[in-house]
């Protein structure tokens, strides 16, 4: 598909949003999982902005896609889209681990309109997305469901049984995202237990499989918009992306897993980035 | 009592789930490839039978997507792959959400029999039971199970039921088989010693009972199928009255029947001492089920002698 470039314009804006809301969200509170929520912020653009049908007034919609957020940590990223898509009232993200018991917490719950499955626990999101897809064609829907996993993530031996399962019962509308930025906690993926090569796992596993660049907006759209990639198969799509992507010096870096900005250096980027005020009330 | 009437709880599981598959098309099995504990619903309605591999965590998670999506997805496998293995998929995929997936953990208790310990689920209501939400039964017979099948499909929200194997056991002589989620019932009235039993023990205590009754000692044997949530009345319209309560239960005294009733006991400050009948401290092993019975005093002669020595053992200190 080609999109147009006020399409790609408008996709890309809604990107550059998801990154400063995660970065105003996450300072506020002096928490959150930043770097991962960076690196998916344009897939999740795309996905919410161009490819996924839904209704923000309607989040139980029968005929829906489903979107989960497996690796749960990211989901700075997700609640900015879910604002922006309208789910909820932007000054709600200001809730941000700031208060007790709130809706938006670190790992995303079910009580938040919009999210579809709990997350936190990783290697959770393949198998709950399985069943749904596997629930649509009971059902004779048309929907998809689209599953973001963490590439470290995919050391949890859980993901594999269900992708073995999900090949086998043929299930064209499911598709796993892999966010293949390289990074887990604790170091490179590559350096903690290797994931490569990564596309021939899926492949053997029976998906299609395609790789991307996951920051590549134009690339991203015309990807999701060709699934299934091969009718009768589940779509793997490892999006090779950076870790922090759009904060230069946290780009890449392993402690930007689960690290924020002080406040100072907020305001240092503040301008430049034309960041909101971080205004408490 | 009558031997001659006898079924297993598994078969009985399988009849009572076709037989609600038929009326509510919602309901969805999904296996571990442990497809045979469905029945005869998987030839009826394959298209809403699905086995997802020898894959607990899958079955668990595939079973969430299904709730999430409006059907009635029932999960089973050997108790302690459900219980253990997938123990995380049940804490946040489903009890957190409350979603209405029916858990069925078979070959409880010592009926795995020759398998050994690692078959042998011992610890699996304790591993259900520290998690909030989940209604918690292990029935004392096959038509106990059938009913209380029908019963899970009607309650909204996450169940947890333990069946036996293969193996045939007696149908107890109960008079009224309505099975209510939560409600106790007294199969023999008694005022010596109050035995409050769950699942096979039940027959264990029925025999003990008799056995009682030749020394002159009449036991109240209680049925506690559902262990959460406990039944409350019954527990504070019963125990009062004894000064020797005793639960007996096919599997360990900690985080089933026992902990729970003690648990009662002590927060409601009855006046009662407590014996806790059951495995302590230490795993299955391979044996028959006669034998493991009998090595673990769960059998009826087996509780009788604990009853009676508890009986004369002074109340307090």
């Amino acid at each position: 598909m080609n999109i147009d470039s006020v399409k790609l314009k408008s996709l890309e804006k809604l990107a550059e949003q998801i990154r400063k809301d995660s970065i105003w969200m996450s300072t506020r509170a002096g928490t959150g999982h930043l770097g991962p929520a960076l690196s998916i912020s344009d897939i999740i653009a795309v996905l919410y902005g161009e490819i996924m049908k839904y209704d923000p007034k309607n989040p139980s919609w029968p005929d829906r896609d489903r979107f989960i957020l497996s690796k749960g940590h990211g989901c700075l990223a997700l609640y900015s889209a879910l604002a922006q898509c309208g789910y909820f009232d932007r000054t709600l993200l200001g809730e941000f681990c700031n208060r007790l018991d709130t809706m938006l917490p670190g790992h995303p719950e079910r009580k938040l309109p919009g999210v579809e499955a709990n997350t936190g626990s990783l290697g959770h999101g393949i198998a709950i997305g399985m069943g749904m897809a596997m629930a649509g064609k009971l059902a004779n829907k048309d929907y998809r469901v689209f599953v973001i996993t963490g590439d470290g993530e995919l050391q949890e031996g859980s993901n594999w049984e269900a992708a073995m399962a999900a090949a086998h019962h043929k299930l064209d509308n499911l598709v796993v995202i892999v966010d293949r930025n390289k990074l887990q906690l604790g170091d490179f993926t590559e350096n903690i237990s290797q994931l490569e090569p990564l596309a021939k796992k899926w492949d053997s596993f029976g998906w299609a499989v395609k790789v991307i660049d996951g920051h590549n907006i134009k690339e991203i759209t015309d990807v999701l918009s060709s699934i299934p990639l091969t009718r009768g198969k589940p779509s793997a799509i490892i999006a090779s992306t950076i870790k922090g992507k759009g904060l230069t010096f946290a780009e890449n870096k392993v402690e930007w897993h689960y690290k924020v900005l002080t406040k100072e250096q907020y305001n240092e980027i503040k301008d430049e980035l034309s960041l909101e005020e971080l205004a408490y009330e | 009592m009558s031997e001659k009437q006898k079924k297993s709880t598994r078969v009985a599981f399988a009849e009572a789930l076709l037989e609600v598959g038929r009326v509510n098309s919602k309901i969805v099995t999904i296996a571990a490839d442990s497809q045979s504990r469905y029945g005869q619903f998987v030839k009826e309605f394959p298209e809403r039978s699905f086995n997802v591999g020898i894959a607990e965590q899958t079955m668990v998670g595939v079973a969430s997507g299904f709730a999430l999506s409006g059907y009635i997805p029932v999960v089973t496998s050997y108790a302690n792959f459900l219980a253990f293995r997938a123990i995380e998929q049940i804490r946040v995929d489903v009890a957190t959400e409350k979603l209405n997936v029916k858990m069925v953990g078979t070959d409880t208790g010592f009926s795995s029999q020759w398998l050994g310990f690692t078959h042998l689920a011992l610890e699996d209501m304790a591993a259900i039971s520290a998690l909030p939400n989940i209604v918690i039964i292990d029935p004392a017979d096959a038509v106990e199970a059938f009913e209380a099948t029908k019963a899970i499909f009607d309650y909204e929200g996450p169940v947890y039921m333990r069946i036996r194997g293969r193996k045939e056991e007696p149908i107890l002589p109960i008079k009224s088989r309505k099975f209510e989620i939560g409600k106790a019932q007294v199969l023999k009235p008694g005022k010596d010693i109050l035995i409050i039993a769950c699942g096979s023990s039940v027959y264990d205590s029925l025999q003990a009972a008799e056995i009682l009754k030749d020394k002159n000692i009449d036991a109240m044997v209680v049925n506690m199928a559902t262990i959460r949530p406990i039944d409350e009345k019954t527990l504070l319209d019963l125990i009062p009255s004894f000064t020797k309560v005793m639960t007996v239960e096919s599997h360990n005294i900690r985080g089933g029947l026992g902990s729970t009733i003690a648990e009662f006991i002590s927060e409601r400050g009855i006046n009662t001492q407590l014996l806790r009948m059951g495995v302590k401290e230490r795993f299955g092993m391979a044996g028959s089920d006669e034998m493991l019975k009998q090595a673990f005093s769960l059998d009826g002669p087996g509780i009788a002698r604990s009853a009676e020595k508890f009986l004369n053992e002074k109340f307090g200190r």
